[in-house]
């Protein structure tokens, strides 16, 4: 692997450039699937980081997908939280 | 009781809160910082009048302010989820449940990353988060520094760190990439710095002010740019080269870089290792919507604004009952106009909420004017064509919302 396929695009999952590039190449899918193949997005920040790249990574190999076109779909929590605290158990 | 939810502690939350309140609303404010101000905490910076812009004294100006119209805020509270039953907002924080029939949205920006080889290396941190460390912490983030990517910001941040005493050797691009976008291609990066020219006192950029706006003297500027680069405040600006590397050990030590054509592409045989001990990376900034996506706004794509957007009106309203937005939520710009649109909305709250006095829609009408006196005397604009995209998105909005609602109150 050279330096740019090992360089790191999500940090919590430890996943890189050249596995996400590769996938997408492959898959020619959406973000979501990209996400779901890779995990990339899908760690302990939800994705905070890295969901700008892995979008830009399909811009660039799917065709006719521009950046406008790619949804903006969040779910919640959009910031980590215990189990605790989503049952609203605050003690 | 509470009556207005604010969620977001910058210059448009504080500045929304204060004006539902003065209208006679009960207001709570969340931040997940642990202190008021937001973004504005660590700006510093002189405008083209020769007077400073102190975000710090700023930020206080407005607690003070908030703290006299008894406004409970919070800090150190996360807001995770935002979602509304019957007539009222439900504000899901890790201390717990906030309920409320009115949420103003004031959740600023984000930094867009732009991944180089080595950007894992301790040491290496975005040009917002040595802004933060240097002028809210009073961290001195290294000795000597390199910022990859030009932009706007990243020239205001560079007057900071030089201002707390802090070396920055050289601004170069980041390496032309899908991942980097046209933050890699020299002539769009001149292009979009046209309009920073009192940021960066150079000659060259103010000769490129009235020169490099015709295409082919871009070209030609950037052919012609010197390899050493045009000094910014002392610090050379590299167009003309790109980071391909972080290197380092445990931590940074150095950044390989190499000579690029007029388009981005590196020129082989041109590699060169610059000595840093701290690298920023300068990505620009987007949109931080999250809140509003989650409940259920609807978006629009507008690149002048910085991103996706949230659909609002001139007035702050979103499509969703009792949900308002302001700041740079709603379109990247700089601080004080963030102020004033976070205003607009807290009148535009207090009237739907049926406060206020009698004059309310022409304090509303008041509001919404001095938002375009402020964005025209902007001494910082993020993006040349921003009127353009905040017309776009006010005309989305009559064609959506504004006609349709006429329409059926006619009907009905
Ligand atoms: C790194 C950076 C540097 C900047 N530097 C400059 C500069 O030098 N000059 C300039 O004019 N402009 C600068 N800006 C632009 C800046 O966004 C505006 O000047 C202004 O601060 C925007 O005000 P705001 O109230 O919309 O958002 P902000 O000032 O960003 O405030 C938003 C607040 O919301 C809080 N928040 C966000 N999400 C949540 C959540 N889920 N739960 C709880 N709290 C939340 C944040 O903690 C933050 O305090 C910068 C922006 C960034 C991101």
């Amino acid at each position: 692997m050279n330096n740019k396929e090992a360089l790191v695009i999500c940090r919590c999952e430890e996943v890189t450039y050249g596995q996400v590039f590769a996938t997408a190449k492959e898959h020619k899918c959406t973000s979501r699937e990209l996400k779901l193949r890779t995990r990339a997005g899908m760690g302990f920040c939800g994705g905070r980081t890295c969901r700008v790249m892995v979008d830009r990574i399909i811009e660039s190999i799917v065709p006719n997908t521009e950046e406008g076109d790619i949804p903006l779909k969040y779910q919640p929590p959009i910031r980590p939280v215990t189990f605790g605290t989503v049952g609203e158990n605050h003690e | 009781m509470i009556d207005v939810i604010v969620i977001g502690a910058g210059p448009a939350g504080l500045a929304g809160a204060i004006s539902c309140a003065e209208n006679g609303l009960k207001v709570t404010v969340i931040d997940e910082f642990v202190r008021p101000g937001g973004r504005l905490l660590g700006q510093l910076h002189q405008e083209p009048s020769g007077e400073w812009w102190n975000g710090i004294k700023e930020s206080e100006h407005l607690h003070n302010e908030a703290q006299k119209q008894s406004i409970d805020i919070r800090c150190g509270v996360s807001v995770y989820n935002l979602e509304k039953d019957e007539d009222a907002w439900n504000v899901h924080t890790n201390i717990g449940t906030l309920t409320a029939p009115y949420v103003l949205v004031a959740t600023g920006a984000a930094e867009f990353p732009i991944p180089v080889p080595g950007w894992t290396l301790p040491g290496v941190m975005s040009v917002g988060a040595a802004q933060v460390m240097t002028n809210v912490h009073r961290v001195e983030v290294g000795k000597k520094g390199i910022i990859i990517g030009a932009n706007i910001l990243a020239f205001a941040i560079l007057n900071e760190l030089q201002l707390a005493g802090i070396n920055v050797e050289r601004i170069v691009l980041p390496e032309k990439s899908p991942l980097s976008k046209n933050a890699g291609e020299p002539e769009v990066v001149m292009k979009s710095l046209l309009n920073a020219a009192h940021l960066a006192p150079s000659p060259i950029l103010r000769f490129g002010s009235s020169f490099m706006k015709n295409e082919g003297f871009r070209k030609l500027g950037m052919k012609f740019f010197p390899k050493s680069g045009v000094k910014v405040n002392g610090t050379p600006l590299q167009l003309r080269k790109a980071a391909l590397e972080i290197l380092g050990k445990d931590q940074v030590e150095g950044v390989l870089t190499a000579d690029i054509d007029v388009n981005g592409n590196v020129i082989k045989g041109t590699e060169k290792v610059y000595e840093a001990d701290f690298v920023c990376i300068a990505g620009g900034l987007y949109p931080l919507a999250e809140l509003t996506a989650v409940a259920g706004c609807p978006f629009k794509y507008v690149p002048e604004l910085g991103g996706h957007v949230p659909h609002h009106s001139e007035k702050m309203e979103t499509p969703l009952e009792g949900l308002f937005v302001a700041g740079n939520i709603t379109g990247i710009e700089s601080g004080k106009i963030a102020m004033a649109q976070g205003t607009t909305a807290g009148i535009s709250i207090a009237k739907h909420a049926g406060k206020g006095s009698t004059d309310i829609n022409e304090k509303l009408e008041q509001a919404m004017k001095n938002v375009h006196t402020v964005r025209q005397n902007a001494a910082i604009q993020f993006n040349p064509e921003v009127a353009n995209g905040r017309r776009k998105i006010y005309e989305l909005w009559d064609v959506f919302y504004g006609k349709e609602q006429d329409t059926l109150q006619e009907i009905g």
